[in-house]
This record gives structure tokens, C-alpha cells and sequence, in this order.
């Protein structure tokens, strides 16, 4: 393990789980649904980043400190969800942590929840969402399992460090894309997430409550979406926008 | 005497938005940091983002939880805007998590700086989905 970045286990971690990467990001996209699916199926806490490389800061909660970054665990489920950005300069040795530690537990299988920024989102009702793959058996399942295929283009942040890493060593991982809102909290774009989820992992959530509290999760995801802007600014995220150049 | 390549357009777009990132760096750089919230006004400073076309600057702000029929968008000065906006309802801010503080917060309030000449006469207005969007058409 990278000892700059230390995964410290509190609880027992269920072996051979589907482990879902939900960090801050456009729309704020999976954090949103990670939030979400810790209410809905009651997940707890099980394991931390601990790392040196990351701003000196906690979250209290309940009068007690957390990690930024946890780990919860469900039934055949890990789900680790970051409260605020990652540092762009430190993304691929905490990544690299994590998928490593996921090695070790036997991970069957790693899914992003993110989003894919449109133009206009306001005036779209009906959210798309896409699929990315790590290798061929994953993109055949996720293309089995009904999802729109993202063929051509480019991903930055964690979650294409996710696909790079799983592509080096041929591990299934999959990231889904809905569309959403760049830059302000999309928790619509969230529900749509979850429901591609449910078609892969059939980890299915009731997301009504989630779009009855949209204009709250809004109002509290404010601070934690500008500073993702910022980080987002910094990791040259606008390159998703790109025409993509692919060389043959 | 240095001779610089005659720029295209869209160097010189490029060229523009990175000074302007660096300008607000630097702005960020010199100001200390401060809550999004006003006790004092009950107001909240709301998310927003600035779009800059070749034709238009395109403005728009998130205003979760505003009565659409309260939304004011002034004019000040032909270079910004003040937008002000009531909420359905007061938030405690212990609502929000923040339990350190009392207060409640009922509006939105946001000065925002047009980066452009544009001709604030001929601004067009929409409200969908909690998204306040101003367009402004640049002047020639």
C-alpha cells in the first residue's frame, strides 16, 4: 500500500463487493447519489483515508471528527464518497490507494457515479446518461444491461484514473455519466445516476424522496459545489468539452 | 526587439480568459475568505456562472427555493448586476448544518460583474427549474 495514504478499517469489510467511487465532480452528480444510498439502504461506515497528502481538515459529525474521505459497506456493496473536491495534484496517490486496497478485499467490481455536463440543462427534462468501460467484458455489460455507450472522448478526475488503473489490470470497472448541471448541484442528474446503477448492480432506491428534496440538497451542496468548481478549474475538467483527436 | 506572432481569434479568446482567470486568482489570493451567508440580511450569495459568447454574455444563477415572482435583476452601471430574490420559506441555518451560528436566511442576494460591454437595455430574462438565466446581448 502507498504509505503516504493509509485505508484504516473500523468495521468488517464484506469480500468480493461491488465497490461505487462517488467523489465531488460536476453537478456534484455522485456524491448527491452516494448520500442518498447511504440513507436508503442504511450503510455504514466501515474504513477511512488517512493521508498526509490531503488539507488538514476533518468533518464533525455528531461532535466527533471524520475523514473527508469513507468508506461504507452494505450486503455485497462498498461505497466510498469523498465530502469535499480532491486535490487535483493528489488525486492519483489517494486513487491508487483505494484501488488497491479494493484489490486486497477482492473487489468484484468498480463503479463511478458521475456526471456529464450539458449546455442548457434547464430546458432538458429528459436526462440522458452513458456508460464508460475498462475493458471489453465490461463494456459488454454494460451494453447487456441496457446503457448508452460512451465511445469517443475524454474523462478527467478520479473516476478516469478508475478506468485507467482497472484497464492496466484488466479489472472490470464501469463509470456512469448522467447529464447534469456543470457547476451548480444536479440532484435530478443523481436520480438518473442511481437508476443506471440499479440496471447493473440491481442496488435499486426509491429516488422520490431524493427529488422531493432537490431545492434543499441545492441550497446545503452550495459550498461544496464552489469549491469543486475550483479544483474542477485547477484539473483542467473544461477538457471534457474537447473534440476528441483519436489517433489511430 | 521582440516581433509577436500575429494572434488568431481564437488565441486571442484564449489569451483573454486566462487573464482573466489570473486576475481572479489573484483577487481570491488578496481576499480573505468569508461565509455565502449575510445574518445581517438574511441573504444568501447564490451559485452562478458567467458564459461569454462571440454575441452575448449569458448569466445565469441557482436559486433553489426563490418565489419566482420575487426574482429582481437590476441593472447597475451598465457593467453589473445586483440580483435579489425571496425565499418560499426562512432556512434556520442549523438547517443548512451550520450549528456553530443562529440566524435564518430568507433571501438571495448577488452583485455579479459583467466581464464585457454589453447592452443591458435589450437583457432577456427566463426562470425554469430554480435557474435564473439573463442573457445580454455585447455591443459592437
Amino acid at each position: 500500500m502507498n504509505e503516504e495514504v493509509k485505508i484504516i478499517e473500523i468495521k468488517n469489510v464484506p469480500p468480493r463487493a461491488t465497490l461505487i467511487f462517488a467523489f465531488p465532480d460536476v453537478g456534484l452528480v455522485g456524491v448527491i447519489a452516494a448520500s442518498h444510498l447511504i440513507d436508503e439502504l442504511g450503510l455504514t461506515e466501515v474504513a477511512y483515508v488517512n493521508s498526509n497528502l490531503l488539507p488538514p481538515l476533518i468533518v464533525l459529525h455528531e461532535g466527533l471528527p471524520h475523514s473527508s474521505i469513507r468508506i461504507f459497506a452494505g450486503q455485497d456493496t462498498l461505497l466510498a464518497v469523498s465530502e469535499v473536491p480532491i486535490p487535483t495534484d493528489v488525486i492519483y496517490p489517494i486513487m491508487d490507494a483505494l484501488i488497491n486496497w479494493a484489490k486486497s478485499k477482492d473487489v468484484k467490481m468498480m463503479i463511478s457515479l458521475s456526471g456529464m455536463p450539458i449546455q442548457d440543462r434547464q430546458d432538458v427534462t429528459e436526462l440522458k446518461s452513458f456508460a464508460a468501460a475498462s475493458n471489453a467484458e465490461a463494456l459488454k455489460t454494460a451494453k447487456e444491461k441496457g446503457l448508452e455507450i460512451l465511445t469517443e472522448g475524454y474523462m478527467v478526475g478520479p473516476q478516469a484514473v478508475v478506468l485507467q488503473r482497472a484497464a492496466e489490470a484488466g479489472s472490470p470497472a464501469i463509470t456512469l455519466l448522467a447529464q447534469c448541471f456543470p457547476n451548480y448541484p444536479d440532484p435530478e442528474a443523481a436520480a438518473e445516476v442511481l437508476k443506471e446503477l440499479a440496471k447493473i448492480t440491481g442496488l435499486k432506491v426509491n429516488v422520490a424522496k431524493l427529488l422531493e428534496k432537490g431545492e434543499e440538497i441545492r441550497l446545503r451542496a452550495r459550498d461544496v459545489m464552489k469549491r469543486t468548481q475550483e479544483e474542477m478549474t485547477k484539473m483542467k475538467k473544461g477538457q471534457e468539452y474537447d473534440i476528441p483527436m483519436y489517433v489511430s | 526587439m521582440s516581433i509577436r506572432k500575429k494572434a488568431s481569434i481564437s488565441d486571442m479568446i484564449d489569451e483573454y480568459f486566462e487573464d482573466m482567470e489570473k486576475w481572479a486568482d489573484q483577487l481570491r489570493e488578496t481576499m480573505s475568505e468569508r461565509p455565502c451567508w449575510d445574518l445581517k440580511t438574511c441573504a444568501i450569495e447564490p451559485l452562478r456562472e458567467i458564459t461569454v459568447t462571440p454575441t452575448e454574455v449569458i448569466v445565469t444563477v441557482d436559486l433553489p427555493y426563490a418565489k419566482e415572482e420575487t426574482v429582481q435583476v437590476k441593472a447597475v452601471d451598465g457593467s453589473s448586476l445586483e440580483i435579489l430574490a425571496e425565499m418560499k420559506k426562512k432556512i434556520r441555518l442549523t438547517e443548512l448544518g451550520v450549528t456553530h451560528r443562529k440566524g435564518v436566511i430568507q433571501r438571495f442576494h448577488a452583485w455579479i460583474r459583467i466581464p464585457v460591454t454589453v447592452n443591458m437595455d435589450k437583457m432577456k430574462i427566463q426562470h425554469k427549474k430554480g435557474i435564473l438565466e439573463i442573457k445580454l446581448p455585447r455591443k459592437r
